[in-house]
C-alpha cells in the first residue's frame, strides 16, 4: 500500500504505458504461433502484385514512356508493393471493436484497469506487426524478380516511422467506424465502404500522382492518403524534406482524428446499453 | 426435379424471412454492397480517363464486366450462400443435420444460408449493364444466359475447392485464397495476361469464364463463346458434385447437437 502511494506520477506513466507494451508483445507472440497461416494468407499480396505488373506494365507500353508523373514502371511496382504490404496487414478493428459491442464482451473489457481503446491499439499493433514482415517479405520478393531491387534503402527507418503513424490514423477511423456499434446494429457496409476509400483516396490501386491534378489535390489532403499513399511515396523517393512534410500532416490528423474518437467513445459508452443472462 | 424446385424456392423464402427480422441490417448491407462496388468503379473511371485504352478494353467493356461478375458473384453468394463456408460445415461435423434429413445433401447444405450483402452485388451488377445500354433484346438475353451459367462455374468452383476439407480438415482459409483469387482475377481485363497466366485463368482459377468470356458473350453472339461457358459450367458442376460426394464417403460425424434455425 505505502510502495503505491509513494509512486510519484511520472513512474505511474511508465507503469501504464509498460501494459500497452506487454499486451502489443503478447499479440505478437500470439500471431507467430501460426507462422503458416501468416504465409498462407501473404500469398494475396504475390497475386495483387502479379496483376498489377501486367495491368501497368500494359500502361506504360501503350502509353509509350519510361516515366508517368515522374514514376517509372520499376517504381511504381515497389510503390504499389509497399502500399498492399500496409494495407493488407492492418487488422479488421472496426469489427473487432462492434463484435465486442454487439454480443456485450464490452463490459469486460471496461472494468479492466487499462483504457478500451488503448488496449484495442495494442492488440491491433502486434497483430499487424507480424502480418507486415510476411507481407513485405512476399511482396519484396516477388517484385524484385520482376521489375528488380527498391529505388533506393535508404529511406527505410523514415517510412517505418511514418507507417505507425499511418496505422494510427487507420486505427483512428477504424475504431470510430467499430464504435458506431452503440447506435447501428451492423457496421459492416460502413466498413466495406472506408475499405474502398482507403484503395481509391489512400492510392493503393493508382497512385495519387496519376489523378487528374483536381481530385489528386483533394486526395492527397484527406488522411487516408497519409494513412497508405504518404509513406509508399517516400520508399520510392525518400526525401527529408517529403518525410518532414508527410509527418506533419500525419500528426495533424491524428490530433483531429483522435479528439473525434475520444468524443465518438465517450459519447457511446454513456449508451451503451447490456441486457443481462 | 420439380420437387428440389419447390424445396429451393421454401429454403431461399425461409431464408429472406430470416434476414428480414434484422431490416435495418439487411436493408444497411444491400445497399452498402451497392455503394461499396460503385466506389471501388471509381478506380476504373480515373484509370480510363487518364490512359484510354489498355489492350483494346475501355470503361464500355468494363461495364460489361462488372455485369456480369457482380451479379453472377451476388446471385451465386445468396441463393447458396454455404457455397462460400462448405469447408467450416464439413470441418465442425454440421453436415450432420443435413444426412438425417430426405433431401439431396449438397444442395440442402448450400441453398440453407444466404449471404445478404449478394443482393447488393447482383443489383449492382445490373445497374452496371444498364449503364452500358445495350437494350436490344438479345442482348439482354445473352446477358442473362451468362449470368446464369457465370454463377454455375463460380458455385460448383467454390464447392469444389470447400470440399477439400474432407481431406484436409482445416481448409477455410486455403477456400478463402481462392475465391479471393478467383474474384480477383474475373475483374480485370484478359487481355492484360498472356501464356502460362491465362492458361491458368482457364484451368485452374476459371475466372474467365465468371467475367472475360460471358462479357465478350453479351458483346457479340458466337458458338465459341457459348461452348466455352456452357462447357466450363458442366465440367466444373460434374468436378464438383464427384468430390463432394468421394469426400461425404470419407465423413465422420460429430458428436456435436446441432439446432438449425
Amino acid at each position: 500500500m505505502g510502495k503505491i502511494e509513494n509512486r510519484n506520477p511520472r513512474q505511474s506513466a511508465f507503469i501504464g504505458v509498460q501494459k500497452y507494451f506487454a499486451i502489443m508483445r503478447t499479440q505478437i507472440i500470439n500471431s507467430a504461433a501460426y507462422p503458416l497461416d501468416l504465409a498462407t494468407r501473404s500469398l494475396m499480396i504475390v497475386l495483387f502484385m502479379f496483376i498489377f505488373m501486367q495491368l501497368w506494365n500494359a500502361t506504360y507500353r501503350a502509353m509509350g514512356q519510361s516515366t508517368i508523373a515522374d514514376l517509372s514502371l520499376s517504381e511504381t511496382m515497389w510503390y504499389f508493393m509497399l502500399a498492399e504490404t500496409i494495407v493488407m496487414s492492418k487488422p479488421r478493428l472496426s469489427v473487432t471493436i462492434s463484435e465486442s459491442v454487439k454480443d456485450g464482451s464490452i463490459a469486460y473489457l471496461l472494468n479492466k484497469p487499462y483504457d478500451f481503446m488503448l488496449y484495442q491499439f495494442s492488440v491491433a499493433f502486434g497483430d499487424g506487426m507480424m502480418r507486415m514482415v510476411f507481407n513485405a517479405i512476399a511482396g519484396g520478393t516477388i517484385v524484385w524478380l520482376m521489375v528488380g531491387p527498391p529505388p533506393s534503402f535508404s529511406g527505410i527507418p523514415l517510412v517505418l516511422i511514418t507507417i505507425a503513424l499511418g496505422w494510427l490514423i487507420d486505427f483512428m477511423m477504424t475504431a470510430m467506424i467499430g464504435l458506431t456499434a452503440f447506435v447501428t446494429e451492423d457496421v459492416a457496409a460502413f466498413d466495406w465502404i472506408y475499405q474502398k476509400f482507403v484503395l481509391i483516396l489512400g492510392g493503393v490501386l493508382i497512385p495519387l500522382d496519376f489523378f487528374p491534378d483536381w481530385i489528386g489535390n483533394i486526395a492527397k489532403a484527406l488522411p487516408f492518403a497519409y494513412a497508405t499513399y504518404g509513406p509508399a511515396r517516400l520508399f520510392v523517393s525518400p526525401d527529408l524534406t517529403r518525410f518532414a512534410t508527410l509527418v506533419l500532416g500525419q500528426i495533424i490528423w491524428l490530433a483531429v482524428l483522435g479528439a473525434m474518437l475520444s468524443l465518438v467513445y465517450r459519447r457511446g459508452v454513456m449508451r451503451l446499453t447490456l441486457n443481462g443472462g | 426435379m420439380k420437387r428440389e424446385l419447390i424445396f429451393l424456392i421454401a429454403l431461399w423464402k425461409a431464408n429472406l424471412l430470416a434476414a428480414m427480422e434484422f431490416r435495418a441490417a439487411f436493408i444497411s448491407q444491400v445497399f452498402g454492397m451497392m455503394l461499396n462496388n460503385a466506389v471501388y468503379f471509381i478506380f476504373w473511371i480515373i484509370f480510363f480517363d487518364r490512359f484510354k485504352q489498355i489492350r483494346g478494353w475501355g470503361i464500355d467493356d468494363m461495364f460489361f464486366l462488372f455485369g456480369v461478375v457482380a451479379a453472377s458473384f451476388g446471385a451465386g453468394v445468396y441463393l447458396f450462400g454455404n457455397a462460400m463456408d462448405l469447408a467450416n460445415v464439413i470441418a465442425n461435423g454440421r453436415l450432420d443435420y443435413y444426412l438425417s434429413l430426405p433431401r439431396p445433401v449438397l444442395l440442402h447444405v448450400l441453398a440453407s444460408r444466404s449471404v445478404s450483402s449478394g443482393l447488393g452485388d447482383f443489383t449492382y451488377g445490373i445497374l452496371s449493364f444498364i449503364v452500358a445500354r445495350q437494350f436490344a433484346p438479345d442482348t439482354i438475353a445473352r446477358y442473362i444466359l451468362a449470368v446464369v451459367l457465370a454463377t454455375t462455374t463460380f458455385i460448383a468452383f467454390m464447392t469444389l475447392i470447400q470440399s477439400s476439407a474432407f481431406w484436409l480438415g482445416n481448409a477455410a482459409l486455403l477456400s478463402q485464397q481462392a475465391s479471393n483469387a478467383m474474384v480477383t482475377f474475373s475483374l480485370y481485363p484478359i487481355t492484360l495476361f498472356d501464356g502460362n497466366a491465362r492458361l491458368i485463368l482457364f484451368t485452374l482459377i476459371p475466372a474467365a469464364f465468371i467475367g472475360a468470356v460471358p462479357a465478350e458473350f453479351i458483346r457479340q453472339f458466337t458458338w465459341e463463346t457459348l461452348a466455352q461457358l456452357l462447357g466450363a459450367a458442366i465440367i466444373m458442376l460434374a468436378l464438383a458434385l464427384l468430390v463432394f460426394r468421394r469426400g461425404l464417403r470419407r465423413y465422420e460425424s460429430g458428436s456435436a447437437i446441432q439446432v438449425q434455425m
